[in-house]
């Protein structure tokens, strides 16, 4: 009993954060989400959800916001799996600066990134000049402000996330199990397919959510690398929110993206589960 | 030993960056059929050799044969070996009837026949009715034998162990040992294994390969490598041994301190100084044809044995005696004790 009392004694800072810098935000956005007022919390209203459901813009949006999320979460995943199995499996003494370089840029803001990548793509930026002054286009090619350069930005900010969760979840995997495999017959592709990729599949998952959730809740990088003609939830509860000045369709708005994410994870965490089971 | 399906010659291998070679040219064979141990303690080099033949390590230099076929060039998958991991190495994504139909499936086994051979592995290793588990839900001994049956399956050319039984508490691993033993000469595969324990080595193996640093020390059988060790070091590691320097001073004789004259079986130029050892449970109360007359320094009183160290001049034994009900020798008393000369092992020159 009195262990109880110390639990509960020492999560209280915690919650108190919590309940200070999550739940409460949470319950005036909610609150906010069903005002009369677009600025205020008064009345009650469920104009702004419907003004959003049937807006045919705000399904765009949502359609732009989920393609967006799975094609970064996929790419990331597809190009960060070799990099996460050679981390995981190498022996090499260098393995803890590997660790550290495939995850360094994270130690730079995604606004920078961001801005490197328009450096990059942009319609004079280096790939552009240098195919124009080689004489291999006339036009510039649009790299830039549209999706595919909001999409080639955030699957690279985003990649040393999905490198993490995959690490983190290859736990299962051991060379032994590949070794066993081999000598049972199994040729090296074979091994790949029956054994590492199998047991990988946990930590390919969670990073694909992580991935996922960062990117559909992004709002610096599309916002920026799309030029403002990629419309996705973050940049539309921005825009709403700042230009429109209507917080209630902004919190509406969020609400939906929340009940998104939430969604994505119900269904994650179903397929988690059937493949440990 | 006309037949030799597995051979290794003069093995050796350099990790890189290492100053000594982990395996330094080792040379056996066996024949079909044959259950090798490879006995030494941890870092000797066992372990190297075992993933050497499996074709997970590669040699620095010289061959391993299978029925006089090199395999060096072969990869792991195409060598058509079965390997028993030390932690059993069970897919754990698989049940225990997929586990085992793993080979079988590489082989390009169609289902059916895959199926039976299945079902009559499980029934060799004593699972039937549990293919369908989860390899984690099985206990360690039955985690074995279906390593065991993953790897027999296949009709491997060659069994290797990787301290098959390092991972079971003491009461199973009596009984996997007879079991493992078993299945061995009931499949008359031929089996190589690792252990570093000498009672799973004697008690299992056809013929022990006794390692140190490397080197291969002594091949023989049980009760060669226990009677008639051929170095210190084989003495010493295998059972417990007293040591005895001596000068030979005629056929199967030699001066001993202690002993006076120590007749020991064994070639030796006379004049020369030698190495013999004598086991201390080979040790008996009353004179024979060697006698030991000392004092008795140090007793303890085990239930079936009774070990006691008795001194004349600077020469210790050690004696382990069988108890009996009677008067037992005591601390401080002066015993006889005896040992029959193919008892006394001659071990090589005094260094």
């Amino acid at each position: 009993m009195r262990d109880r009392g110390l639990i509960l004694a020492l999560l209280i800072p915690g919650l108190l954060a919590m309940l200070a810098t999550f739940i409460l935000p949470m319950a005036w956005l909610l609150r906010a989400s069903f005002s009369t007022s677009t600025m205020m919390q008064v009345g009650f209203t469920l104009e702004h959800y419907r003004a959003a459901l049937a807006d045919p813009f705000y399904w765009k949006v949502a359609l732009n916001t989920l393609t967006l999320g799975l094609t970064v979460s996929a790419f990331a995943v597809i190009l960060g799996y070799p990099i996460a199995l050679f981390l995981a499996r190498t022996t090499s003494r260098w393995r803890g600066v590997l660790t550290a370089l495939a995850v360094a840029p994270l130690l730079t803001s995604a606004v920078v990134r961001t801005y490197g990548w328009m450096v990059i793509l942009g319609d004079r930026g280096v790939i552009n000049g240098t195919l124009q002054s080689l004489s291999i286009i006339d036009t510039p090619l649009r790299l830039s402000n549209n999706s595919f350069g909001a999409t080639v930005a955030l699957v690279e900010i985003l990649m040393p996330y999905a490198i993490l969760a995959m690490l983190a979840g290859f736990g299962r995997l051991s060379t032994q199990l590949e070794e066993a495999a081999a000598m049972l017959g199994a040729n090296p592709l074979r091994v790949f397919w029956r054994i590492v990729l199998p047991l990988s599949l946990p930590g390919v998952l969670t990073g694909a959510l992580l991935v996922f959730v960062l990117a559909i809740s992004s709002f610096v990088t599309p916002r920026l690398m799309g030029g403002g003609r990629v419309f996705v939830l973050g940049t539309e509860v921005f825009s709403e929110a700042t230009v429109t000045l209507n917080w209630s369709l902004a919190a509406a708005l969020s609400v939906m993206l929340l009940v998104l994410f939430s969604s994505v994870i119900v269904i994650y965490q179903r397929a988690l589960r059937r493949l440990e089971a | 030993m006309t037949e030799r399906h597995v051979s290794v010659e003069n093995l050796v291998k350099t990790y890189p960056g290492a100053a000594k070679p982990s395996v330094d040219d080792v040379s056996f064979s066996l024949p079909r059929g044959e259950m090798l141990a490879l006995l030494g303690p941890s870092g000797c080099g066992k372990t190297t050799i075992l993933r050497m033949i499996a074709g997970l390590v590669e040699p620095s230099s010289g061959a391993i044969r299978l029925n006089g076929r090199e395999v060096s060039g072969i990869p792991v998958h195409k060598r058509n070996m079965g390997m028993v991991f030390q932690a059993y190495a069970l897919f754990p994504h698989m049940t225990v009837a997929e586990n085992i139909a793993f080979g079988l499936e590489m082989r390009g086994i169609a289902k059916a026949d895959r199926a039976a051979k299945v079902a009559r592995a499980l029934d060799l290793v004593k699972l039937t009715g549990l293919g369908d588990r989860r390899t984690t839900q099985l206990s360690g001994g039955q985690q074995q034998r279906c390593a065991i049956a993953r790897s027999l399956v296949i009709e491997p050319e060659l069994l290797l162990l990787d301290e098959p039984l390092s991972n079971l508490d003491a009461k199973l691993r009596d009984e996997m040992r007879d079991e493992i033993r078993e299945i061995q000469g009931r499949t008359g595969v031929t089996a190589i294994f690792v252990t570093h324990d000498q009672d799973e080595a004697l008690s299992m193996a056809d013929r022990l390969a006794v390692m140190s640093a490397g080197r291969l020390e002594q091949i023989g059988t049980p009760r060669q490598i226990f009677d008639r060790p051929e170095t210190e070091f084989v003495a010493s590691f295998i059972g417990a041994g007293n040591f005895l320097n001596g000068r030979v001073t005629g056929a199967g004789e030699a001066a001993v301190d202690g002993f006076g004259t120590l007749r020991f079986v064994g070639d030796a130029a006379v004049g020369q100084d030698v190495r013999l050892m004598v086991r201390p449970h080979r040790l008996v109360m009353g004179g024979a044809a060697n006698s030991f007359t000392g004092t008795v320094e140090h007793i303890v009183y085990r239930g079936q044995i009774l070990t006691m160290t008795v001194r004349s001049g600077q020469t210790r034994l050690q004696a382990d005696l069988h108890t009996h009900a009677g008067a037992l020798p005591e601390k401080g008393q002066t015993v006889t004790l005896g040992v029959a000369p193919e008892d006394v092992t001659f071990i090589g020159r005094a260094a």
